[in-house]
């Protein structure tokens, strides 16, 4: 549809692509920006010496001299303005400093932990999307009663905690009856309770939005169209009513994956999984702020990428908005 | 000497609770009941351990660096120490062979014993520990635990291959004892001239294992040292261990753990909490080590510098206030025996009086009223000069597991129906030590491991209400009195073992008659472990298990 166009579009429309990309990098530049400017101050506001994090915390009774030695090796002695702009600078060229907590360079720890956290939350999208569809299909091709049952199976799991849901499963599938292991490796058998965990919440809040497009869809005027001229219900349902209930879960599907990370903090504390998440949640306690810093970037980042994808999904699917 | 559990643990009882209502329920575990009672007989060779720990993942696997309970736990199966305890709590030489003492106690000798290796090859010598020693002392490394229990050496000296003399600024008869805490363990000099990070990641040890890998957030492989020869004299065999491997697993979750277990993904898990513990005692297929750390005992203390505590009656009427027996034996479903005293109940010089420590909310009223809090506000608290006796509690959610959060809550409920007011506040370990570097703090528990009774001195010596450059004092009572001060210093410096035990005694006395502390019951240390483990219960001087003479059954 776009190949065929393009070629006739004048030099402005040609610029448009262009300009949409300039305008996504540009708005993600300043929402990482927000974010380590936020981390920055935010952190420095929380009672406590970040020296002290660096020794080890207050509990490790460091002398006077080791602090004033981590002190001028990070830099604190300086004052804020100057650290601030030094962290900005430093973040620019791409360094993420060293954790304090870990005594690794932050590239390298998330490094190792972004990519067993994407694959987590990027398969219970992907699990989300699947069981929500399903769902709303199904009750679409049940009756008033079966849209009902759906959607109280969907307000439900919308509405469960992530920590109840993992412990019932792990009650459930590995205590009583010994089919998947409680703690997560890297396995895909490992992967499974920790993927429904985060997904079957998503699901039902996707599902919910999902279905009620889909079944306005499947009343309107061009559904009943279509059924006039002869398409069948599997038809309207894949051509038309699909394509209107699939908008409004793409563009939940970047707010989505911020839910996912969250979750994830949850989910890879109860599995014993290694993540992005539960480094977080360990560098938050440690007072780890380059840790915390790099992990909240890596998060906006994603999140700004995920973002410019479901603006294009959304796109691409609906010609009403037009493709950049 | 703090432990740090992650706050994973904390964030989510209420699926801890379900977990165990559920296993409590009666679903029994898919793993396979042995009607054999006598597995224990012949060792079998080979196998891998997996163990889970709920402790928080140490940032430096060496004990030197820092100093707190996760590091001892791992530490302990790959480094070992001058001194150890056998199964009766009798200190015996491990790594050194004996010790004298000049007759001022000035003058400390350890003997090393010899033809012992660290897994990297180098020899086990005089200079080898005095190179231990001045890492320890270095600020540089940042040692808390062991820092302080070297605190007294002045200078050191390495005479020959077997003989190090020690020179001490005071004399100090816990030396031995500190010897034998995993924080003073003995590693390779060679090794400890690396980076720090270098040797956070792999220290090397005489152990019966050896670090092979850590792979971060995960495990910590550790494997068989072929070469081990330094079983302590009290150990069951001499050889090497019969395992193979042992894979040091964090799971920060309860449930997870006690989950991993009862399918068989583990055989050991440390943290046992005691819904899972007591649920355990129904279940054949899983054994309960019960090892209470040695040190002080888990109290919670009455900041004395300030109002209201700083009244000795109020203190007093507090004690009498707070009604926790039988919560204690509801919430720990009877795990955990009530404690009478400053020391753990291992320690031998532990004293107990169970007198002070009676629930009586009318002799608290009297008290209170003789102490000038006789006025009532609208909601029932005791008043006085216009002030509500009201009390700040900051708790530690990752030194306080929920069963000993709930015992707080009950002790808050109690206080209130004699006029007390309790103000808990649930803090991240961080701020924790915020509120108490800020003195903001009427009540507060603490742990604190160490071996012997000298923790008297770190706990109640009025030196250590003196701050660290990091704020953190461990006088959290602050008593302040030079009384007992005098004996303090005189029990740790006498040569004599009765001298010693009755000015301990006194000191012990001193403190709990004071009202400065309320004892709760010992440093819980529960291990659960699979039947199909045999010979699990040696434990270090820290109570932290050994493996050397497990084995796996087929």
């Amino acid at each position: 549809m776009s190949t065929s166009t393009a070629a006739v579009r004048s030099p402005r429309k040609i610029g448009a692509p262009v300009r949409w990309l300039l305008g996504k990098i540009g708005g993600g530049i300043f929402v990482l920006w927000a974010v380590a400017t936020a981390i920055f101050f935010g952190i420095r506001m929380i009672p406590g010496d970040p020296a002290q994090a660096i020794m080890g915390g207050p509990g490790s009774q460091a002398s006077a001299e080791a602090l004033a030695a981590a002190r001028t090796e990070y830099g604190l002695d300086q004052p804020l303005y100057l650290q601030y702009f030094g962290q900005l600078r430093r973040l620019a060229t791409g360094d993420l400093g060293t954790s304090y907590s870990l005594k690794t360079p932050v590239a390298d720890v998330l490094g190792e932990l972004l990519p067993p956290t994407l694959i987590l939350a990027g398969l219970a999208l992907l699990v989300a999307w699947a069981m929500a569809l399903g769902l709303g299909i199904l009750s679409t091709r049940s009756g008033v009663l079966g849209s009902a049952v759906a959607s109280g199976l969907e307000i439900v799991s919308a509405a469960v905690p992530h920590f109840w849901l993992a412990s019932v499963l792990i009650m459930v599938f590995s205590t009583m009856l010994g089919w998947l292991p409680p703690v997560s490796t890297n396995t895909p058998a490992g992967l499974v309770l920790p993927v429904i965990t985060l997904a079957l919440p998503l699901a039902g809040f996707l599902g919910q939005v999902m279905r009620d497009t889909m079944e306005t869809a499947q009343r309107s005027a061009f559904a009943l169209s279509a059924r006039a001229r002869g398409e069948s219900e599997v038809g309207v349902l894949l051509r038309h009513s699909l394509r209107h209930a699939a908008l409004p879960g793409i563009a939940l599907s970047g707010w989505a994956l911020g839910s996912l990370l969250s979750g994830a903090v949850v989910v890879e504390s109860i599995f014993a999984r290694p993540g992005l998440g539960r480094t977080l949640l360990s560098a938050v306690t440690a007072r780890d702020i380059p840790l915390v810093t790099g992990v909240a970037l890596v998060s906006a980042a994603a999140y700004v990428v995920i973002m410019a994808f479901s603006d294009l999904a959304e796109r691409l699917v609906d010609p009403r908005i037009g493709t950049p | 000497m703090t432990l740090a559990r992650p706050l994973a643990n904390r964030l989510f009882p209420a699926a801890t609770a379900l977990a165990a209502a559920l296993v409590l329920a009666g679903c029994t575990p898919g793993t396979t009941t042995s009607d054999s009672s006598d597995t224990a007989g012949t060792p079998v060779t080979g196998g891998t351990l997996v163990y889970a720990s709920g402790d928080a993942e140490p940032s430096c696997l060496d004990p030197h660096v820092g100093g707190n309970y996760p590091q001892a736990l791992v530490a302990s199966q790959f480094l070992e120490t001058l001194y150890t305890k056998d199964a009766d709590g009798t200190l015996i030489p491990w790594l050194a062979e004996g010790s004298t003492v000049s007759d001022d106690g000035l003058t400390r000798t350890v003997k090393i014993r010899q033809g012992i290796s660290f897994t990297d090859g180098t020899a086990l010598d005089a200079e080898a520990v005095k190179a231990n020693f001045e890492h320890l002392l270095d600020p540089a490394t940042a040692s808390s635990t062991g820092y302080l229990a070297l605190g007294k050496i002045a200078s050191m000296k390495a005479v020959d291959a077997a003989t190090l003399e020690l020179a001490l600024k005071t004399p100090d008869n816990s030396l031995l004892e500190s010897f034998s805490m995993p924080w003073v363990a003995i590693e390779s000099p060679a090794a400890l001239k690396r980076t720090q990070a270098e040797n956070c990641a792999a220290p090397v040890g005489t152990g019966p294992f050896k670090v092979e890998s850590w792979k971060k957030q995960d495990s910590v492989n550790l494997v068989r040292n072929a070469a081990y020869a330094s079983p302590d004299p009290a150990a069951a065999h001499a050889g090497t261990a019969y395992l193979d491997a042992i894979t040091w697993r964090f799971i920060p979750e309860a449930a997870t753990r006690i989950a991993a277990l009862q399918a068989g993904e583990v055989q050991v898990i440390d943290n046992a909490q005691p819904d899972a513990i007591a649920a355990a005692a129904k279940n054949s297929a899983i054994k309960h080590l019960d090892a209470p750390r040695p040190g002080a005992s888990n109290r919670v203390e009455l900041n004395s510098s300030k109002a209201p505590f700083n009244d000795a009656k109020v203190r007093e009427a507090f004690i009498h206030a707070v009604n926790i027996d039988a919560s204690i034996d509801s919430l720990f479903f009877g795990t955990a025996p009530r404690s009478y005293s400053p020391l753990s109940s291992v320690e031998p010089l532990a004293y107990s009086d169970e007198s002070l420590f009676d629930y009586d909310p009318a002799k608290a009223g009297e008290l209170l009223d003789a102490a000038g809090w006789k006025e009532r506000d609208a909601e029932g608290y005791r008043v006085k000069d216009g002030t509500r006796l009201s009390l700040s509690f900051p708790v530690s959610t990752s030194q306080s597991i929920p069963a000993e959060q709930s015992i707080f809550e009950q002790m808050q409920a109690t206080a209130k129906e004699s006029g007390i007011e309790i103000k808990i506040n649930l803090l991240d370990i961080s701020s924790w030590y915020g509120e108490l570097a800020k003195n903001d703090y009427n009540l507060v528990s603490a742990p604190y491991t160490k071996v012997g009774p000298s923790v008297l001195s770190i706990l109640f010596h009025s030196d250590s209400t003196i701050p660290a450059p990091s704020g953190y004092f461990a006088n959290l009572s602050q008593v302040k009195n030079p009384a007992l001060d005098a004996l303090l210093d005189k029990a740790g410096s006498t040569s004599d073992e009765a001298e010693r035990k009755d000015l301990y005694t006194q000191a012990q006395k001193l403190v709990l008659e004071g009202h400065y502390l309320l004892p709760l019951y010992d440093q819980q240390n529960h291990f659960l472990y699979s039947e199909k483990l045999q010979n699990v219960g040696a434990t270090s001087a820290v109570a932290t298990p050994l493996f050397t003479d497990t084995w796996l059954a087929n």
